[in-house]
This record gives structure tokens, sequence and C-alpha cells, in this order.
């Protein structure tokens, strides 16, 4: 794509053409970044749910003046041109039609949720969580979630709400609105929209960004550092993301899971350090894919995140946090022990996410299989300053594939 | 996306995933756009503001439109 705006820079600011965007990501303010950093100042429109139902990216369009595809352009290297005759080739002897189209307008949110009331079909639910999950803001992702649960569970093959629904979930994730098991639903939700359809590649891109290295064909954020770095070369501040990439968002693909257990030896073996019971910091595990066939690599996700009732906040005046993995007989892991390295500040709040991929064994049951492990980290309450050093018990749960 | 590398990284997956799906072996994936139809005008949110905004709203201009993500 930046291929195609170098291309037909004269052509863009002689005012023959108009380069628009439209992006298929779940975080839109990466587009953002990446558009800074390229160079593009062209207008974006942001389709996080693919409303439009396309089935892969990139897809580039001629667009006449009447708004009729004229042609699909092949893909245009990033140092490529066009000839003298790019305009009549692509656009023939198109001209004005003179024609006007309503505005671009917010749907009737109030009036597609009574319809859905009234009318109670999969279809009606659809429309309205559509409506309410682009138009109502991460406030009312709670309704928009309900929403595609009725469609899911009329129409338990519609693959598209599916993927819809599990956006709408790691929106809310990602959300202050956030609730225990939202990453992991988002997950399973994209899981079961490509039950449905194997072959939709934005749906399986959304698993793949999480997912094992195995799967991944490239890392899909590595540009981001680039783009950072570049951009502050050039004396520009860069776009701020709302959620940093990280861990399997960065992680370079591998040809092959090389199972090992590590030299390390197990931190708290008689389970001496005192428990944090979810008193200070929420862990959650989520796997990526929660579903495995024999042989299978998934890629678990640790976070834990200091809890503000209890106004905890992680100290990190020690050493680093630890993670300590006990797989079941028969599952292989690349390491048990995990290192969190702490960031500079004395004190912090983030939320702190470990992941570790897993190897399903060739013999697997038919029941879920529970992963357990423990995390042991230094926290301390805001009210009077006591500092502890905790463990806290986690488990990912995993399923075999159906 | 953002090097001649990355670009044949997208295409070639989605190759190595269709051949592997035996009733679809060989077959590119079905172009969704047809020429000569209009393009929908379904109104989505800017990047800029979050307002609405459509393909509709460049009627009059020559546009080249792509559908895309940064990963």
């Amino acid at each position: 794509m930046p291929g195609w705006h170098h291309a037909t820079k004269a052509l863009q600011e002689d005012g023959s053409i108009q380069m628009v965007g439209i992006i298929q990501e779940q975080h839109p303010d990466r587009a953002r970044l990446f558009m800074q950093w390229k160079e593009m100042g062209w207008p974006i429109l942001v389709d996080s749910y693919d409303l439009l139902e396309v089935p892969y990216v990139p897809i580039s369009l001629a667009i006449d003046e009447a708004g009729v595809i004229r042609k699909v352009l092949p893909a245009m290297r990033e140092n490529g041109s066009v000839g003298d005759d790019f305009m009549v080739e692509t656009f023939g002897a198109s001209t004005p039609d003179g024609a006007t189209s309503p505005p671009a307008a917010r749907p009737d949110v109030g009036a597609l949720y009574a319809r859905a009331r009234a009318d109670g079909s999969p279809g009606a639910w659809k429309a309205y969580g559509d409506a309410i999950a682009v138009w109502g803001g991460a406030g009312r992702m709670d309704q928009a979630i309900e929403a595609y649960e009725r469609v899911v569970e009329g129409e338990p093959d519609d693959g598209m709400a599916h993927f819809r629904l599990g956006v709408a979930f790691r929106k809310r994730y990602d959300s202050e609105g956030r609730r225990e098991g939202d990453f992991q639903r988002a997950v399973d939700a994209w899981s079961s929209a490509l039950d449905a359809d194997p072959n939709q590649y934005i749906w399986r891109r959304r698993i793949q960004q999480y997912g094992p290295r195995l799967d991944k064909p490239y890392p899909f954020y590595d540009w981001v550092v680039t783009a950072r770095q570049e951009l502050q070369a050039r004396g520009e501040e860069p776009a701020e993301l709302i959620v940093e990439p990280r861990g399997s968002e960065f992680a370079s693909p591998q040809r092959e899971f090389v199972a090992g257990v590590g030299s390390a030896t197990e931190p708290d073996p008689m389970g001496r350090v005192l428990r944090d019971d979810d008193e200070f910091i929420d862990a959650e595990a989520v796997a990526v894919p929660a579903r495995v066939a024999p042989g299978d690599v998934t890629r678990l996700h640790f976070s834990f995140r200091p809890i503000a009732r209890t106004k905890a906040h992680w100290n990190n005046e020690a050493e680093p946090m630890l993670l300590w993995l006990d797989p079941p007989e028969g599952w292989e892991v690349e390491t048990r022990m995990y290192s969190q390295p702490l960031p500079p500040e004395l004190v912090s709040l983030e939320t702190r996410v470990i992941e570790a991929e897993v190897r399903a064994p060739e013999e697997l049951g038919r029941g879920p299989v529970t992963i357990p492990g423990y995390a042991l980290y230094y926290v301390c309450e805001d009210v009077n300053g006591v500092c502890m050093y905790r463990r806290q018990d986690v488990h990912a749960v995993v399923y075999p594939e159906r | 996306m953002s090097t001649p590398a990355r670009s044949l990284a997208v295409t070639m997956p989605l190759v190595a995933l269709l051949a592997a799906t035996s009733s679809t072996s060989g077959q590119r994936p079905p172009q969704p756009f047809q020429v000569g139809t209009p393009f929908p005008t379904l109104s989505l949110p800017s990047l800029d503001d979050g307002r609405p905004a459509s393909i509709a709203d460049f009627r009059g201009r020559k546009l080249i439109l792509h559908i895309f993500a940064s990963w």
C-alpha cells in the first residue's frame, strides 16, 4: 500500500487522485502510527468488525467519480511507478455523474434496538450489534456482546457474528469495563468463527496475533519499533498507542517447537511463600488457542494486574518477577521458569503479561487439561506502605479439539 | 506490509492455507468486489476523529482505495 502511495504521489498532488484507506484492525491507533511513519496523510475509515465482510487484506481498488469500482489493482512494490496512461487505463473515460449520496451518518441505534426486541431474529440482533459495537463506544461493549451472543445462539454457523463477538470481547478486555475471561472468550469466538469458515484470513490473523510462534507467518508488530526510532530521528513525536503490542505480537515465527525444562531450580518447591489470593494482584490465564489437537502448540498468556480496590502496586526494588510452570505428564514446555524484568521506576502499576508456549502430547484425552503454575512477586500496599513477597497459584485450561 | 518481503509474507500463508484445504486446492480466494459495481456506501468511523465517514463522501473524485491492516 505504501507502494501505490509513492507511485501515485504526483497524481495525488495535482488532484487527479484521492487516496483513501479502510483498516481491518483490532487496534486502529496502530494504523495511525503506521500512516505517520510512512507519511501517508490520507483519510482512513476504521472497520475493526469487518462490516465490509472482506475475507482478506490487502485489497486495492480504483473507484470512479460515481463510486463505481473500475479496477482491482495488483500489489505495487515499494519503489514502483505508474505509466503516463495509468489514469485512462484504470478509470477509462469515466466522468462525474453529478449524483450525490446521502452523507455518512451514525445509524439510529435506538430504532435498531427496538426492531431487534420486536423482531427477535438473529439478523435484527446482528444489525443492532453492529451499530452499538461500532458507534456505541467502549462503554457500550456489554450491549454489543449481548447482541452478538444472541446472533450466534440463533445462527451458530454465522462465522462473521462469532468474529465480531470476538472483536467486541477483546475491545472490552482493553477497556476499563474489562471482565474476567474477556480475552479468552475473544479467542474462543475467533476459533468458532474459523470453524465456520477456515479460509477467512482476517479471522485467522486475529488468533495468530496472540497465538504460538509455529503459526505465525511473520512478526506482526515488529515495525512499531522501527517506526518509533525513525519518527524520533525525524524529530516527530510518534502517535501514541492505546494498547502497547507485546509478546506474541512481536514474536518471530518458529519452525520447530524445542521442548526443554531449563536448568532453573523450582523457586518455591515447598509452597512456603505466602499466597496472594487475588487480594493484591489479579491474575488471569488465557490459552491461544484454547482447543488443541494432539501435538499442537498453544500460547498461554498469564496476566497480572494490581487491584485498585486494595490499592496495591508493584515493588521494583528487588529481583524480577518469576513464573514457574508445572505442566502435566506428556505436556512439553520450552522452559519451566519465566522471568519478567522489572521497570526502572521503584513502584509501578502496569499489567504484566508472561507468555509461555506448551505442546500437547500425541495421546490426548477428551477432557479439559489444567496447566498449573505459580508466580512470585513483590507487591506493596499504598496505605501503610507494607511490601510483601507473595506467591499466586495460576492455571491455564486447554481443551482437546472436538 | 511495510517492506517487499512483508508483502510476500502476506500472500504466502494464504496460498499455503488454501493448498492445505483439499476442496479448495489451487483456488484463489474469491475477489469480494466486482468491477462495474458500486462500492458499498456504509458509514464507518474516521480514524482521525471517530466521526461517520463513507466512500460516498468522495463522490466526484477518482479514488484509490486500500483495504489493509498494519500487521
